[in-house]
């Protein structure tokens, strides 16, 4: 290694740990802000409590709108790993040259600014006279994650042998019995991981929600309203508990398909 | 006996003819769910933006009003230059911060990259908005780099040029994007075998010329995408020059989206964004094209 290189070797090491500090900075000031207080731009070091977390028991909207995000994260995981799973297997056996043109169209809304998906579902629903509320929200979660999760899924697929599902068929089991105690135990990780991944998405999807919402609030819009009037420490207690469960949730995928890659695939 | 044959050829006529209609209800389904949920609806918002409004009823009647507002109202055309340009400003920093640390990761980290890499992915799923909130407060005039920047005794007066303008949102869509360009840059770049740069080496080549004629060409479709993601990412956003960007400092993405709140003009707004569609789709196509001959 010549000197030249163990220089810039040093630069991007210091580069990449200002990088690292950069990106956690946000969250490490709200994570600061929901235990200490601060008076006229100074730092309060004796107001450290943990107040704001019982007090979140009280704020109802805060609840509420942490209630529908669930629920929409939770929705849109069934529908985008069900129908996931149906075009990556869909894509997986057909031959015929449509599929392709399919796969473009999914892609599409996860490609295209989410703007555009947003405000074309917002016109459509309209025109169809669908009122807005959380289910208009699910549908356009659905659309948006679905591409990752059909990748994931379609991914893994392509990783099994094609004699798998035929030999389960020459050992004489029917289309449902091959797909539930063959080709579903062997793709259980990657819809697992698929809908982690959607649900992690969903939870803090705003650009699409912000024109599907009716009057019903999820977590992130709420925390749009909030902002215009300023954070209570409740609102960053909020978002403090949400970023422990988003960072869970990254690391329960990383460790899933880490573990994953360790096993040997049939 | 031989009667049967008959009776079972037309039996499995008859299987045909089923299997034949399940796999084109299958089908039918199919399309019925990919084209009702994505492609009517982007096709309803392109055939509103032919639409004109008269208060706040919409007449579905043809016309091209809208985009002659669009060509001759100055302002539409002057924002979404300048907020393409704000874009590719956007998606340069990114190459230049994210390039090094893909490249750092994928060469030296050794036994940590994933880790790294994973402290790197982590923030791109947490809150957006939290995000912005927080760079406001970290921009502002009594902020955190203020704050800084005066402990130093770099400045004597607060800077009040990163709050609301284009600066504060060119920096915090840079820390919002930053993870998008290090990730695909990452997964080409590790892929390269540690035998081909010491081949290079082998060969007589100086690490500039190995990085430039063997690791560069190898890493560049990563580098697209990111840089694509980013892009079109950037060009889009409404949410970060509404609660940076102050006054000066609003995009195309805001105009379009005022278009459907207080304006109230949908039909406008969806021309606005019919412009933004082609671009995007324009640039998803010559990117594609772009990976596609870098890979051979």
């Amino acid at each position: 290694m010549t000197k030249l290189e163990n220089y810039t070797k040093y630069v991007m090491a210091i580069l990449t740990g200002l990088i690292v500090a950069a990106l956690y900075t946000p969250i490490f000031l709200t994570i600061f802000y929901s235990f200490y207080k601060t008076r006229k731009g100074k730092v309060d070091w004796t107001s450290f409590s943990y107040e704001p977390y019982t007090k979140l028991i009280f704020e109802k909207q805060i609840l509420e709108s942490l209630m529908n995000s669930i629920y929409v994260g939770v929705v849109t995981v069934i529908c985008s790993v069900v129908i996931g799973f149906y075009f990556a297997n869909y894509y997986h056996t057909s031959k015929s040259k449509m599929k392709e043109f399919l796969q473009f169209i999914i892609f599409l809304p996860f490609l295209l600014p989410p703007i555009i998906t947003g405000l074309s579902l917002l016109i459509f629903f309209r025109e169809i006279n669908l009122p807005r509320s959380l289910n208009t929200v699910v549908i356009g979660h659905t659309i948006f994650v679905l591409a990752i999760v059909f990748k994931i899924i379609l991914n893994k697929l392509e990783t099994l042998k094609p004699s798998l599902m035929e030999s389960a068929y020459d050992l004489g089991a029917s289309k449902f019995q091959a797909f539930w105690y063959v080709l579903l135990p062997n793709i259980k990780l990657s819809l697992i991981i698929a809908g982690l991944l959607a649900f992690t998405i969903s939870l803090d999807e705003t650009l699409i929600t912000l024109f599907l919402i009716g009057n019903d609030t999820t977590w992130p819009i709420k925390l749009w309203a909030k902002m215009r009037v300023g954070f209570s420490k409740q609102v960053n207690a909020s978002v403090t508990l949400i970023l422990i469960l988003t960072s869970f949730l990254v690391l329960l995928i990383a460790s899933i398909i880490s573990r994953s890659e360790k096993k040997i695939t049939y | 006996m031989w009667n049967l044959i008959p009776v079972l050829e037309q039996y499995l006529k008859m299987r045909q003819l089923v299997n034949y209609f399940r796999t084109s209800i299958w089908t039918l389904i199919r399309f019925v769910l990919v084209i009702s949920l994505i492609l009517i609806p982007l096709g309803s918002f392109l055939s509103y933006s032919f639409f004109t409004v008269d208060g706040t009823d919409i007449i579905h009647e043809f016309s091209l009003f809208n985009y002659q507002e669009f060509l001759t109202g100055e302002i539409y055309i002057k924002t979404f230059i300048r907020t393409i340009l704000l874009a590719l400003t956007v998606m340069f920093i990114c190459i230049l911060l994210g390039y090094p640390v893909a490249y750092f990761l994928a060469r030296y980290a050794g036994k940590y990259k994933y880790s790294i890499l994973l402290m790197l992915i982590i923030p791109l799923f947490m809150s957006y908005i939290i995000k912005i909130y927080m760079m406001r407060s970290i921009l502002g005039f009594s902020g955190l780099i203020n704050k800084v920047l005066k402990m130093l005794g770099v400045i004597e007066k607060p800077l009040e040029f990163f709050l609301w303008n284009q600066n504060a949102v060119i920096i915090t869509l840079v820390v919002i994007l930053l993870p998008l360009i290090i990730i695909p840059t990452f997964t080409s770049l590790e892929k390269i075998p540690k035998n081909i740069i010491e081949a290079s080496f082998d060969l007589g080549c100086k690490p500039f010329q190995a990085f430039r004629y063997v690791i560069f060409p190898i890493g560049l479709p990563g580098l697209i995408v990111g840089s694509i993601f980013v892009f079109i990412l950037a060009l889009g956003d409404f949410v970060t020059p509404q609660l940076v960007g102050g006054t000066s400092g609003f995009t195309y993405g805001k105009i379009i989206y005022s278009n459907f709140g207080m304006a109230f003009n949908w039909p406008f707004g969806a021309a606005l964004a019919s412009i933004l569609l082609i671009v995007s789709v324009i640039i998803i196509l010559f990117t594609n094209r772009l990976t596609e001959k870098s890979k051979t």
